[in-house]
């Protein structure tokens, strides 16, 4: 099947009002086509899905199989063993070691990257065109012929090992894991760290039979982006063809929590709290979803964003505050994430919900909308030309959510479709104060206090 | 998705190098121009997508701040984004935003720079912006108060807060480098953040922020007659300054290994970094050390990746490169090549040590073959074509920018690969002589602070 998806930016609006006197921002010319690149989609008899795309200037090609082997497919007890199998993928093929993997890669211009998620293991490359063809048949090569060797188990795990300490002594880290703990409670995503001794408990029979269960044909989509020539095609099918089928499965329901919650974790004589702060929101697929991300965009997902412009501009309360939208699984929530001065820990908790209230209460200004959905217009343009590689993961993103490829053709008319009193809506609908789940890292002996008046639900 | 955000340090860079081949065609276009007063201009068509990248470099880096006012470069990136006459506080991240783009500024050892990315129809809405704080910056004591908490806060985030944090970006050039301009915390002193002074901004911005200093890029899909004609109109009437001249930042030759050690609250495992001096910029052996880098450390089949993660299983990573801050292109000034990693207990300084040594021991000992230096070759080509395309075009636009400041030639951008085709196997080896020896190294060990002994 090929897709053809073009369409045209609308026309931005001008910005901001200005003061008298002042000179004004010329406008600019007439907007520029946004032709989105035709995708070519195929699956081989096996079930593996393919999508090629072209891309770009300069004579590379991002070639990444995403495989249905991600942290969601772990059991119990059995966190970040999808990565310690991602990380044995590298050691290696039936009849080449990791070295010779490593120098065929690097002559090809790339290195083989294999990334583990929540949704899935990513494994592949960017390389130069010229050896698209060659890359292709050494990636079904240690997707479909691994060693797995026990002898680098060891070594692997104590890498593990390692990291799970790093990312255990990062705020950020610790706010994430204790919030998605929280919001998602005996979900399979929510645990984002193992204990010491599971990592330690994994055998290469543990790898493997994750392995088997996990690596097929049917479970991976591989895609393409860059400059390829008519060769690759028949490579894939080549390369590819002869991986056995395995069984797809489903993605597991996820179920947010609607109580109340204020968890705080000591970080003694941290200089910072870091805050996150949220509730589960409308997946992906629901109408909802596209007002939800225009609302989210106005009050903390730009730098223009009310909460930024309260915490940061205002009020120099932090560096970096953001509010996204994310996925979990076929599920989404909503977070706000801020690191504060920690003298300033509970005013700023307060700033946030004031905001919220402040959304709820009255419908945002015409030319704040506007401007907030030529933003998001203009990062769609982005998202879809800034590198090979966020052009893959725009298509993967929306295969994953089940969702039509046709969502690229109408998001620019659904965005600019979104009216003020919607976003009101939205934020009425789903930024309830008394539903968040809160999580803040900081020094308790300087924070319990300011947070006290937070301990129990606020009233709407 | 996140905001732009004024950062020191954009993430944006891969180590960048070298261009195509022989065989291949991609050539970078350039146009390169001055006006009247003195503003370098750089125009460079890439039509594959409707954006375009607008980037005002300014020669004006965190080396050479005033020596009370350690942060101050950094600082002062900030407050341009505060205000100026046409835009007020807030106007001009709005106005970029509500057009459709994102924008940034960082500064580094050698310049700062500020640039937006917005659909191609909006250049001239960005030169006008542009042009309007570089004409006149218009900010309060309000805006430097609330910025100086912000600053602060920014420290807060990626150095004390962080484990690991300035670890070895930060802290490194502090321990490897004895001239004061080369050698002082850079992101600031908090009570020097907090003491810096309105008119103190504003005599800086004169100084600095002068049409003379600086090169302007625009990168995308733009029509360059058009172009040329709005870089006149918004920035051919900006008066000219007196830039004073840059003080003497060599650094004496460096005759004895250096060791540090800093103690860190948050890490729970060491990690130990080690830097090298680097060749003077655009010699024959820099761009030896351009090819030492990617052998010794990018990549999996890297010396160091080899010999540290494979072989001896001491750590996950290794990451190393040519300016902690940025790539081997975008500095004008002593360098350092460093390389880190973080390690268990049980593994010590001295056992990661000895095998670097006996890693760069080979490189020393006897020429690299042919295939090997092709091998590596072809990585820089293909990273160099990462840097060219990087960010829509900011890492184009970074590249000519620095070498329209730093060389007065932009169109080295399409020459760097015949540098690093004419390095020989015996080039790599004396360099490795010269520049990887022990007494032209320092190395800074991260220690774990015992947990519950202090704050």
């Amino acid at each position: 099947m090929r897709n053809t998806l073009s369409l045209v930016l609308g026309a931005a609006l001008l910005c901001s009002p200005l003061l008298l006197g002042k000179d004004v921002p010329p406008e600019g010319a007439a907007p520029k086509p946004l032709h989105l690149s035709t995708t070519e989609d195929f699956s081989l008899p096996n079930g593996m899905k393919v999508t090629l795309v072209p891309y770009g200037a300069v004579p590379k090609v991002a070639i990444r199989a995403v495989v249905d082997a991600g942290r969601m497919r772990e059991g119990q007890q059995q966190t970040w063993l999808s990565d310690l199998a991602g990380r044995l993928l590298e050691e290696g093929t039936e009849s080449r070691s990791s070295t010779d993997v490593a120098n065929a890669v690097a002559d090809m211009g790339g290195q083989l990257e294999i990334s583990t998620t929540r949704d899935a293991t990513v494994a592949g490359s960017y390389v130069l065109t010229e050896s698209g063809e060659k890359f292709v048949g050494l990636l079904a090569e240690v997707l479909m012929h691994p060693k797995l060797p026990d002898s680098e188990v060891a070594r692997l795990k104590a890498d593990l090992s390692r990291r799970l300490a790093v990312e255990k002594s990062e705020p950020a880290s610790i706010a994430r894991a204790a919030f998605l703990g929280k919001l998602y409670p005996d979900q399979p995503w929510s645990k984002i760290f193992p204990s010491e001794a599971e990592i330690a408990g994994y055998k290469i029979a543990d790898v493997r039979a994750f392995y088997d269960a996990n690596y097929a044909a049917s479970r991976t989509h591989l895609y393409v982006a860059g400059k390829y020539g008519p060769g690759l095609r028949p490579a894939i099918e080549k390369a590819f063809s002869g991986w056995r089928a395995g069984k797809a499965s489903p993605v597991p329901p996820t179920s947010a929590a609607t109580q109340y919650s204020l968890q705080v974790i000591d970080r003694p004589g941290a200089p910072q709290a870091t805050i996150n702060m949220g509730m589960g929101v409308p997946p992906p697929k629901s109408p909802d979803a596209i007002p939800f991300e225009v609302m989210n965009t106005l009050l903390g997902g730009a730098f223009v964003s009310r909460i930024t412009a309260n915490l940061r501009e205002k009020h120099g309360y932090t560096y970096s505050p953001v509010s996204l939208v994310s996925e979990a699984g076929h599920g989404s929530y909503w977070v706000q994430i801020a690191d504060v001065t920690t003298a300033v820990t509970g005013p700023s908790i307060r700033e946030v919900f004031s905001e919220i209230h402040r959304l709820r209460n009255e419908p945002p200004p015409a030319d704040e909308v506007s401007g907030i959905k030529n933003y998001l217009s203009g990062i769609f343009v982005l998202r879809n030309t800034v590198s090979a590689d966020a052009l893959i993961r725009q298509l993967q993103g929306i295969d994953f959510q089940g969702l039509d490829r046709s969502y690229l053709n109408t998001y620019l008319s659904r965005v600019n479709a979104v009216t003020a009193a919607q976003i009101q809506q939205e934020a009425q609908k789903y930024l309830v104060p008394s539903k968040m789940t809160i999580t803040v890292v900081g020094d308790k002996s300087k924070i319990n206090a300011q947070l006290e008046s937070f301990k129990t639900a606020p009233g709407e | 998705m996140r905001a732009a955000r004024i950062a020191l340090l954009c993430g944006f860079f891969a180590l960048a190098a070298t261009p195509d081949a022989a065989d291949s065609s991609f050539r970078v276009p350039v146009t390169y121009f001055k006006l009247d007063n003195g503003l370098r201009v750089i125009l460079s068509q890439d039509t594959s997508a409707p954006t375009v990248v607008t980037a005002l470099y300014y020669r004006i880096g965190f080396r050479i701040e005033p020596k009370d006012r350690t942060g101050f470069a950094h600082l002062f990136e900030h407050m341009m984004f505060q205000g100026s006459a046409n835009l007020g506080k807030m106007e001009f991240i709005r106005l970029v935003e509500a057009n459709g783009g994102i924008l940034n500024g960082s500064t580094r050892f050698d310049f700062t720079n500020y640039f937006e990315l917005l659909p191609a129809n909006k250049l001239e809405t960005a030169l006008w912006a542009e042009a309007d704080r570089m004409r006149s910056l218009a900010v309060t004591q309000d805006n430097l108060i609330n910025q100086q908490g912000v600053v602060g806060n920014e420290v807060k985030l990626n150095v004390m807060n962080a484990p690991y944090g300035g670890f070895p970006w930060l802290y490194m050039p502090q321990y490897a480098n004895e001239n004061w301009y080369n050698a002082h915390n850079f992101y600031g002193d908090l009570k020097d953040i907090e003491n810096a002074k309105l008119d103190e901004v504003q005599s800086f911005f004169k100084k600095y922020y002068v049409p003379n200093n600086a090169a302007l890029a625009i990168v995308g899909d733009f029509d360059p007659e058009q172009a040329k004609a709005m870089v006149q109109k918004y920035f051919g009437s900006i008066p000219k300054g007196d830039v004073p001249p840059v003080p003497d930042l060599t650094e004496p030759r460096q005759e004895k290994e250096r060791f540090a050690s800093r103690e860190d609250a948050h890490a729970e495992r060491p990690a130990v970094a080690f830097s090298y001096h680097m060749p003077d910029r655009n010699t024959p052996e820099y761009y030896a050390m351009g090819i030492i880098d990617q052998l010794l450390a990018q990549g999996n089949d890297s010396l160091l990746y080899q010999e540290l993660v494979k072989k001896k299983g001491y750590t996950g990573q290794v990451d190393a490169g040519i300016n902690e801050l940025g790539n081997m292109f975008n500095y004008n000034g002593p360098m350092l090549w460093t390389a880190s990693l973080i390690h268990d207990p049980n593994v010590s300084t001295e056992q990661v040590m000895s095998s670097v040594d006996e890693v760069v021991g080979r490189l020393q000992a006897e020429p690299i073959d042919q295939a090997t230096l092709n091998r590596n070759l072809t990585k820089l080509r293909s990273s160099f074509y990462d840097s060219l395309t990087q960010f829509s075009g900011f890492g184009r636009a970074d590249l000519l920018c620095s070498f329209a400041l730093f060389d007065d030639n932009p169109a080295r951008i399409n020459s760097i690969d015949d540098n690093f085709r004419a390095v020989t196997p015996a080039l790599i080896q004396q360099t490795a002589r010269d520049y990887l020896r022990k007494t032209n190294r320092t190395i800074l060990t991260i220690v774990p602070a015992k947990k519950g002994a202090k704050s």
